[in-house]
């Protein structure tokens, strides 16, 4: 009996691994779709992620004030984004290319034919504004709207520029309302003095910054003691993702494993097979064998694979091999389940295209949802209504560094959940065979 | 009329499979809901509303004191992350650093502000005893916020330390004129300070075309409509999907040599491509009007907007959809292979062509490459309409570029065609 076990294991785990299906869909579309995400984010350049390059157009006109030897902010803002080595994070070339332009108008109009992602206007008033004790302006941001990330940066830089002129400003208010009101009254040559020492400290502090005295130190919540680095985020995004599509595909690989039962069934080699010696159980017992051994060949590729090539961090050991051992137990078991309430294999289209893609969905959807901000609560628990979500959530914590005694609650549900399905996966079909 | 006589059963035969329908209607209309809803149209508060759609940051002062009360520059600090347009702050009370991490890697808060013991003492002192040490900030390095909350606390940082350098420049001034700046002189020109970052003198207003922001009178709260990314997108990802069971007809027909015995006939080898080609692209086109209907009509989607420019962008994309599936059921031999020749495709061009996110956010390299798709001008065209508010002028390329798709696959699809 236990060579006949094997047998057929054997012979369903060759014709599965002969099955185009099976290679495209267990592990050619996998690691297709992980390497589509490696290459979105710069992985393959070995350099990380790098921000794109943002296309500015800024139109200056703003009026220089020849009562202050011809003072004009505007032209300094230009100079400082065209500066090649400033901004204190890089060269200002990396993060975006100046062009100017003579008109409002005709810069809004670039921006919406897509030609550049962000229009600066720097209104006629802006350097006399410094000047006029009630003074106000504001330079006009007009940004594609479906752009975040350029607008966002090219907002943070002239935001930092803009602030140090605003604070010469209210540097001089401050000093002249002050010493004001202890009677003394201040000359705009002193309130000049006050403005610029202020300029000279707020220059002070990028220079500060480039050097290495940061104002913030930024760190990761799981793992305090580093700081924050771009060169890992990139890995730490691939994981994510491959760790959803492993999951994702190997609930695919169960079900379609476990309907090779069906198709025999239905060639009629199934019923000709329950004519022979080998007990029932014995030819069931071989084709679950074949579905699990099916599912640790395509777990093994897939983690190797991913490990070698796009440096995914699978977590520990221990851990790891509890994550495999629990999604192969409750995908081949969930596959099992899902089979045996099939009439034939005609409704596998259904099953699997709808039923089991939206489940899959659900139930990888932390994937999507670990960049964005503000999730409620109802989206972060909505994984766990289907047993996808389980087994990533015992992938998740694995590859968030979490030890055994964290994950033995999810991997204790995962693998009751697949006695569950097991037990009426195999009763269904022992009454079906009967 | 015996391309319509192919086309009418070819329909009729999709028609009497429901499965067809799930594919074509309610897996895109139900993944467009899952990641609108995911990606914008999420709760801050729980509480159903969305009052404040900046990032929540927590902010743990480490410095609270016995009497807990925090001091000036805390509260200054406090003060200007609130009046931050990006992050608003969540004051942490008797919660330790510990459990301040685990609300950030639970994804309940953006980020965290610590603000060390000693912090305001420091900032009065910086420059004249010691600098003042750095705010810690935690943040999750895989999350997109992180760049957004560490921009806005640096810009609250550095305006206090410029509001304290303006005090202390307004004390050397009056000492400078024989004055004396006793404390309460620093701490009054400090709140002057402080109080003119609330409406700075020099600003950035931002502004932007599009069909989908809102007046700005609705203030910091408003924000694009989430669906305009993921309605188009899923439309793209879906009119490929698709294309499974009309490329199975013509599987099955090669299969059961059915396609023989129409040689037979008097229908014409140009008639039964092109009667299956006209299946193909009714059935696409079909999928994405209902599919611009339901973004209209229940997501606030303003597709009508520009009716013409609409019907071009539905009509190339179903052009060219409906030629790369002539193609596939030209060159699958088996159902199986035609499930996997529309799947690969489906994934490589929508995820290559910004269906699943903007290019935007991906490398340069990509976005290149990206463009090489007609899925990326589909995309580029809908949003045109959707989010950048313009019109007909704006769906010329995009139409063209799909338009040259649809020549290219359906004439390697004629010249790989075989009827046996």
């Amino acid at each position: 009996m236990r060579a006949k076990i094997w047998d057929i294991a054997f012979k369903d785990v060759l014709r599965s691994l002969r099955n185009m299906f099976f290679l495209a869909f267990g592990l050619g579309v996998p690691l297709l779709m992980a390497a589509i995400f490696y290459f979105a984010f710069g992985g393959a350049g070995g350099e990380g992620y790098q921000v794109p390059t943002t296309s500015v157009i800024v139109v200056n006109l703003d009026e220089a004030l020849a009562e202050h030897g011809d003072f004009s902010a505007g032209e300094m803002l230009l100079d400082f984004l065209s500066f090649e080595d400033g901004g204190g994070d890089g060269s200002m070339a990396d993060l975006m290319t100046i062009t100017e332009m003579d008109g409002a108008a005709e810069a809004r109009v670039a921006v919406d034919r897509q030609e550049a992602g962000v229009a600066l206007i720097i209104p006629a008033d802006f350097s006399a504004a410094m000047f006029e004790p009630d003074g106000e302006s504001a330079i006009e941001m007009y940004s594609d709207p479906t752009l975040t990330l350029g607008p966002g940066i090219v907002k943070g830089i002239v935001g930092r520029f803009v602030d140090t002129l605003a604070g010469t400003k209210i540097a001089a208010n401050v000093a002249l309302a002050r010493l004001a009101e202890e009677g003394i009254k201040v000359g705009e040559g002193e309130l000049q003095d006050v403005a610029m020492a202020y300029a000279n400290w707020a220059i002070s502090l990028v220079a500060g910054e480039d050097a290495g005295n940061d104002l913030l130190t930024v760190r990761s919540p799981l793992n305090p003691e580093a700081e924050v680095s771009q060169d890992n985020g990139v890995i730490q995004i691939i994981s994510l993702i491959m760790g959803g599509m492993t999951v994702f595909y190997a609930f695919f690989t169960g079900a379609s494993s476990a309907l090779t039962i069906l198709q025999e069934e239905e060639d009629g080699t199934l019923a000709r097979l329950f004519t022979t010696p080998t007990t029932q159980s014995t030819i069931l017992g071989g084709k679950f064998i074949a579905i699990f051994i099916l599912l640790l060949v395509q777990l093994v590729v897939l983690l190797t694979v991913s490990s070698l090539i796009f440096q995914v961090d699978w977590g520990a050991p221990l851990p790891l091999v509890l994550s495999v051992v629990s999604l192969i137990v409750i995908s081949a078991s969930f596959g099992l389940f899902v089979t045996s309430w099939m009439r034939d294999t005609q409704q596998a289209g259904v099953i699997y295209g709808g039923v089991m893609t939206v489940m899959g969905m659900i139930g990888i959807s932390s994937v999507f949802t670990a960049g964005v901000p503000n999730v409620s609560p109802a989206v972060k628990t909505a994984p766990l209504i289907v047993p996808q979500g389980w087994a990533m959530r015992v992938f998740e914590l694995a590859m968030d560094g979490a030890g055994v005694d964290e994950l033995i609650l999810p991997v204790a549900v995962v693998l009751l959940l697949s006695v569950v399905f097991f037990a009426v996966g195999v009763q269904r079909f022992k009454k079906r065979f009967a | 009329m015996r391309v319509m006589d192919l086309l009418l059963k070819d329909l009729m035969q999709l028609m009497r499979d429901w499965k067809t329908a799930l594919f074509l209607l309610v897996m895109p209309i139900a993944f467009t809901l899952m990641f609108g809803f995911i990606f914008g149209g999420i709760d801050a508060t729980g509480d159903g509303e969305t009052e404040d759609a900046r990032l929540p940051v927590g902010y743990l002062d480490l410095g609270l004191g016995a009497s807990e009360q925090p001091t000036s520059i805390s509260m200054h600090l406090l003060d200007m992350i609130e009046r931050s347009d990006a992050i608003r702050p969540v004051e942490l009370t008797g919660v330790t650093v510990e459990r301040a991490q685990a609300l950030v890697a639970d994804g309940d808060l953006a980020g965290v502000v610590i603000v060390p013991v000693g912090y305001g003492e420091r900032v009065l002192n910086a420059g004249t005893v010691s600098k003042p040490p750095p705010l810690e900030v935690i943040a999750d390095p895989n999350s997109s916020t992180a760049s957004v909350v560490r921009e806005g606390v640096r810009t609250a940082t550095v305006r206090l330390m410029g509001a304290v350098e303006i005090a202390q420049l307004s004390a050397q001034a009056l000492e400078a004129r024989g004055g004396t700046a006793d404390e309460a002189f620093v701490a009054q020109a400090l709140d002057d300070a402080v109080a003119a970052w609330q409406t700075p003198p020099l600003a950035i207003v931002e502004t932007r075309s599009g069909a989908t922001t809102t007046p700005e009178d609705e203030g910091p709260g408003w924000s694009e409509n989430a669906y305009a990314h993921s309605s188009p997108g899923m439309m793209v990802q879906f009119s490929i999907a698709g294309l499974i069971g009309a490329a199975n007809i013509l599987v099955m027909e090669r299969k059961s040599k059915c396609l023989r015995r129409l040689l037979t006939t008097a229908i014409s080898r140009a008639d039964i491509i092109l009667g299956h080609f006209l299946t193909m692209f009714v059935m696409i086109f079909a999928q994405i009007v209902v599919l611009m209907a339901f973004g209209q009509i229940l997501l606030g989607l303003d597709y009508l907007r520009a009716p013409l420019a609409t019907l071009l962008l539905a009509v190339a994309m179903a052009l060219w959809t409906a030629s790369l599936g002539l193609l596939i059921g030209v060159l699958a031999k088996t159902e199986d292979q035609a499930v996997i020749f529309a799947m690969v495709p489906m994934f490589v061009f929508s995820g290559l062509g910004g269906a699943w996110m903007p290019l935007e956010f991906t490398s340069e390299t990509f976005q290149t490459v990206g463009r090489l798709f007609p899925s990326a001008w589909a995309m580029d065209g809908l949003k045109n309409i959707l989010v950048r508010g313009m019109g007909l002028e704006s769906v010329w390329m995009p139409v063209g570029v799909m338009l040259a798709y649809g020549v290219f696959f359906f004439a390697l699809a004629v010249w790989q065609f075989r009827f046996e």
